[in-house]
Order: structure tokens, then C-alpha cells, then sequence
């Protein structure tokens, strides 16, 4: 399996580059992703010690599903050292419900926050592709 | 995009598309060719567009990418027409500045900068995730999110004077704790107190040259002297009180049909409820963000006391002033000769008001507003004075800081093999920190010369020069 992501030059902020064969793994793919970051790049730890959270959520639309999806994992990350590293999503109208699975740890890397700027969604049949910006 | 050059320091974006009024970017020609590699010269017409907008959007010369507003930039909104904008303020509410001046010169600090940097290190929490000496209860942190620096200072960490030198006074007034999530309130709970990471940090340094004998006296510095600088925001609350924020602003800029060119300007009428939502959860964040600078001075004050045997009066650690970075805030400017009420946003831009101004304090007065432009860790800092030319251009305001050069990835690329802190040690910095990553992205390479941006603004008159100040000891988040 390829990577699915790469982060861009952006100056005073991070933009990343994510690509999947659906809009719900795209989701995942993204998650992975900050996560990634968050981590510098740290491959996951064992599997034993993993741990699951489910939630939910309700957006606008698709590109404000995507920033609220990516803050969760970011606030899971910083504030409850969750470190999503693989994630089971299935889109619901304008929101999702997903299943995240993923390991106890610190980050490494402080996100802020993912923006709406500069933020492109895009897919029609196998290929999703998503950039955007996130403040770090 | 067209541009036209009105003098050596200011250009103008001329009104196009949906554009209210024209843009106004204070920069040399040598800046504006980097200026425009980037999108921000876009951001600053995308603000244009807002309603109520007033003057001009306007950007400071350290203006970077950002997202929504770009860094550096300055906008007025009518209280009638006008909107408030959580991307006119940022996620790092009330990121800003401090400044202590002491009585200590240069040469009793720099035998003993090996383990003065490290005192500091260990007195100030830093890095990712820091958190605090203590965790706050529920009632203790209603009380720093109304009242801030004021609240800490009546703990016993600091001094009552310490306020009359803070912009606010250390309070920000309307603030409401009943605005403010639950997220953000776990998320700031055990951080008051805490650098954090990334460009904050901790500097002693010496005074290095005075260019305002007149205004670096009434701030207390004199050649040699030492002083410490302190660059923290409002942590993971902030954060998450603009998060909070877009939310609810994105669906009122729908219900009041405010046309957007990116959706993170999204914003609300300043009457509306939601802005007032907005603006009491903010000045929430702005208080946490005071109070954050005012513990650490109380700890960077015991460090350096206890260091040097003297009582916690001693050394003359007074403060001289802290300015805000990231802001939204009501202010009385004077426009085609008419003083109104304005909704003034600062972003990566800092208050500069003028002498005479009746916010600046009364032993400033006569120089004008203290305002403290940090450059990188390996060069220097300067320290300016607000002037009459801000208050007529700028709704009283100036830069805030170097502005990168280089992505955060770049830096490090260019950091790799290389030990910074080595390189730094040899020009006499001494640098701590939890993290060499840090160390690779904040390198000095990475920023632009502050002395360019100050240059600019002292040039356009929106600021004067006062001192400039070069690091000694350096604690990184």
C-alpha cells in the first residue's frame, strides 16, 4: 500500500496532500496523516496496546466534515493522548460516524488547529483527493 | 494581482472584484519581491471584502501566509455595518509579548550563562503538551477567565504595578466563562503558566544599542542592561475557543449572507449574538493568555532573584510592558477627522499608540507605547515606541515580529547534521530546549531580518526605534 499523503511547503503553517480510493477512507487516510505529524512520523507501537473510541459528528458539508473529522482527532491526540492510527468511517448525510483505533501516547508536534483556508475536496469514482492547511 | 508603490515603505492593493475598500501594505521593495511568492497579498484583498470594513485591509511588513487574514495584518470594522471575524484573530488569542528590565548589566550575567539558562529552563514549563506546577480547580480558572494577570497578581505572583503596564491592564473586560466549551476548558486547565512549543520562548538579553535616550530611559533600559522577554499565548484554550468559534460563525455567515472568499473569514454583525458569543469566549482567552505571561514572569522573576541571592524586590525585575499579537478589540480611532468607535482585529500585528494616548500609561505618556518586536534566537530584538504616525494610519498600530523565510520542513532539511545549540553557544547564546526539532525549525535562517521589518515601520513612521536588544540565554518551547 502506497503512503497516501505528503506534506506541502507552506511557510508559517503545514499543508498536507491526501489521496484514497473513497471519500470515507480519504477521512481515514487524513487522520493518519496529522497523526503522523503529530508524531514525527513515529511508526505505531505494538498492536496489544491499542485502544478503540467511536464518535460521531454533524457538518455542513463535506469540506466542513473534513476540518470538524480532523479537529476530533487532533483533540483526542493533545488532550486525551489518543493517537488515532487506523479508522473505520462511514459517511451519514453531511457527517459521519467512525470507529478509531489507535495507541496511548504523547505527541510530539503541536497541531493547532485544521483550517478551512486554501482547503480543496475533490473525487469522483475511485480517486479522492483532499489538500489542506493546518495551523501548527 | 496589481500593485502600486505610493513610496518607499507603502503600496496599495486599488479596489477590484468585491473588494470595500483598497488594500495597504506597509513593506520596501526588497520585501514586497518575497511578499509575493506567496498568497498574502491575496489574504489582504479576501479581507477587503468584508462588510463594514474601514480605511483600508491593511498588513504590516513582516506579513506572511496565514489563513484567513494573513500574519500582519489590521482591519476596522464599523460597529453598525461592520463584522467580527475569529480569522481576523487567530488560534493563539492574545499570543503576545512581554518585556522585564532589571538593574543587572551584561557582564554579571554572562560568566554564568551556563547554568543561568538552565535555571530559567527548569523554572518556566515548556515544550509540547507543558503543563503547569498545579492544575486549576472549576472556580479558580472562572476567576483567571474573567479577570487574568489581576488574578494572578492577587495570588502573590507579581506586583500591582505589573498591571498598570499591560495592555488591558491585564483584563480584559466582557468576559464570560459561561461562553466557553468544555473542551476548552480541559484543554487550558492544566496548561496556565506553560511556554508551550513551536516560536514561543523565554530570552534574557543585553541592552545593545539606544537609538531614544528619552524613550529608553522612561522604559528603564540602559546600555548593557539586561532584560528578559517572554512570547506565550493562550495555549490549548485559545486554541480551542476559535475552534469552538468557526462552528457557530460559519452558519452566521450563511443566515447573515456575508459573501466570503475563503471560509475562514467567516464572521458575524457586530450586534448579533453570535459575535457576542464570540467576543465574550475570546476575552476569556485573551485573560488566560495574560495570566500565562504573568506566572511565568513570577517564576523568571524567583529564578533569577534566588540565582543571584537578592530579595524577590531586588535586581528591579519590573515589567515594561505586554502587548497583544492576535486580538480583536473596541477602540476609539480618529477617521477623516471624526473620532468613531471601532472594532479593530490584529493579527500578527501590535497595538502602537502614541504619546498622549490616554491608555498608554501615564510614565510612558510623554514617548508613547512601549512596543517589543522580537526577531530570531541567533540575532536580536528590537524594542519601539508607539507614534502619532500609527495612530493616524494604522487604527494605531505596528509589526510584530521577523516573519519566516523558510517552511518549518525546509528549516529542518537545512538544520539536518548541524548542532544549532553549538552554533549558537559559539556566538554566545546559550539555548535550552526539550526538543532539537524545535531548535531546527526556529533557526535563525528560517525568519527574516527583523531589522528590515523594523526599518519599515520606523521609515513609515508607524513606530520609532528605541533600543535593540541580542540574546544571551534562550529557553525554547
Amino acid at each position: 500500500m502506497t503512503r497516501g499523503w505528503r506534506a506541502l511547503d507552506h511557510t508559517a503553517d503545514l499543508a498536507l496532500s491526501v489521496w484514497a480510493e473513497s471519500e470515507a477512507a480519504l477521512l481515514a487516510q487524513a487522520a493518519r496523516a496529522l497523526v503522523c505529524v503529530m508524531t514525527d512520523d513515529a511508526r505505531p507501537g505494538p498492536r496489544r496496546s491499542w485502544d478503540t473510541r467511536e464518535l460521531a459528528l454533524d457538518a455542513l458539508d463535506p469540506e466542513d466534515r473534513l476540518v470538524r473529522w480532523l479537529n476530533e482527532v487532533i483533540y483526542l491526540a493533545v488532550a486525551e493522548g489518543f493517537l488515532t492510527r487506523a479508522a473505520d468511517v462511514r459517511l451519514d448525510g453531511n457527517g459521519l460516524a467512525a470507529r478509531l483505533a489507535g495507541e496511548r501516547g504523547a505527541v510530539a508536534t503541536e497541531l493547532k488547529s485544521a483550517t478551512y483556508h486554501d482547503l480543496h475536496l475533490t473525487g469522483d469514482g475511485g480517486r479522492w483527493r483532499a489538500r489542506f492547511v493546518v495551523d501548527v | 494581482m496589481e500593485l502600486r508603490q505610493i513610496d518607499a515603505f507603502r503600496w496599495e492593493i486599488p479596489r477590484h472584484g468585491k473588494m470595500r475598500v483598497p488594500g495597504r501594505i506597509f513593506a520596501s521593495e526588497r520585501m514586497m519581491a518575497d511578499i509575493r511568492r506567496d498568497k498574502s497579498l491575496e489574504q489582504v484583498a479576501n479581507v477587503a471584502w468584508l462588510p463594514g470594513i474601514v480605511g483600508y485591509s491593511m498588513a504590516m511588513p513582516d506579513m506572511h501566509w496565514g489563513y484567513g487574514f494573513p500574519i500582519g495584518g489590521v482591519a476596522a470594522f464599523d460597529p453598525d455595518e461592520g463584522v467580527l471575524s475569529p480569522g481576523g484573530v487567530g488560534y493563539d488569542i492574545n499570543c503576545g509579548v512581554r518585556l522585564l528590565r532589571s538593574d543587572l548589566r551584561r557582564d554579571q550575567v554572562v560568566p554564568h550563562l551556563d547554568e543561568l539558562s538552565i535555571a530559567l529552563h527548569q523554572a518556566i514549563p515548556s515544550g509540547v503538551g507543558s503543563e503547569s506546577r498545579r492544575k486549576l480547580g472549576d472556580r479558580e480558572l472562572d476567576d483567571v477567565l474573567r479577570r487574568g494577570a489581576a488574578w494572578v497578581v492577587a495570588q502573590g505572583m507579581g506586583r500591582r504595578a505589573d498591571l498598570d503596564v499591560i495592555e488591558e491592564g491585564g483584563t480584559m473586560a466582557g468576559a464570560d466563562p459561561a461562553l466557553v466549551s468544555a473542551r476548552a476548558r480541559e484543554r487550558g486547565r492544566p496548561q496556565l503558566g506553560s511556554l508551550g512549543s513551536g516560536n514561543h520562548f523565554c530570552e534574557l538579553a543585553y541592552v545593545a544599542e539606544i537609538f531614544d535616550e528619552r524613550a529608553a530611559e522612561a522604559f528603564g533600559l540602559f546600555a548593557d542592561g539586561v532584560t528578559v522577554m517572554i512570547h506565550s499565548g493562550s495555549r490549548g484554550f485559545g486554541y480551542q475557543v476559535c475552534d469552538d468559534s468557526l462552528r457557530t460563525m460559519l452558519q452566521a455567515s450563511q443566515k447573515y449572507a456575508i459573501e466570503l472568499p475563503d471560509r475562514q473569514l467567516c464572521a458575524a454583525p457586530l450586534g448579533s449574538p453570535e459575535a457576542r458569543a464570540y467576543f465574550g469566549a475570546m476575552a476569556c482567552a485573551i485573560n488566560f493568555a495574560f495570566a500565562n505571561r504573568q506566572v511565568m514572569t513570577h517564576h523568571v522573576r524567583e529564578a533569577l532573584t534566588s540565582f543571584f541571592g537578592e530579595g524577590p524586590q531586588g535586581l528591579g525585575l519590573d515589567l515594561v510592558y505586554d502587548v497583544c499579537h492576535n486580538i480583536a478589540k473596541w477602540e476609539n480611532h480618529t477617521v477623516d477627522g471624526r473620532e468613531r468607535k471601532l472594532c479593530v482585529h490584529r493579527k500578527g500585528a501590535t497595538r502602537a499608540f502614541g504619546p498622549g494616548h490616554p491608555a498608554v500609561p501615564a510614565r510612558y505618556r510623554a514617548v508613547g507605547q512601549p512596543v517589543m518586536i522580537p526577531g530570531d534566537m541567533g540575532r536580536y530584538s528590537f524594542v519601539l515606541a508607539g507614534t502619532e504616525g500609527s495612530m493616524r494610519e494604522t487604527f494605531g498600530s505596528s509589526c510584530h515580529g521577523a516573519g519566516r523565510t523558510m517552511s518549518r520542513h525546509e528549516a529542518k532539511k537545512r538544520a539536518k547534521g548541524r548542532p544549532i545549540w553549538r552554533e549558537l553557544q559559539d556566538r554566545g547564546i546559550w539555548v535550552r530546549t526539550d526538543s532539537l526539532g524545535t531548535l531546527a525549525e526556529e533557526m535563525s535562517e528560517a525568519y527574516k531580518d527583523v531589522a528590515d521589518v523594523v526599518e519599515v515601520v520606523h521609515g513609515a513612521g508607524i513606530a520609532r526605534k528605541v533600543a535593540r536588544l541580542v540574546p544571551m540565554a534562550v529557553v525554547k518551547g
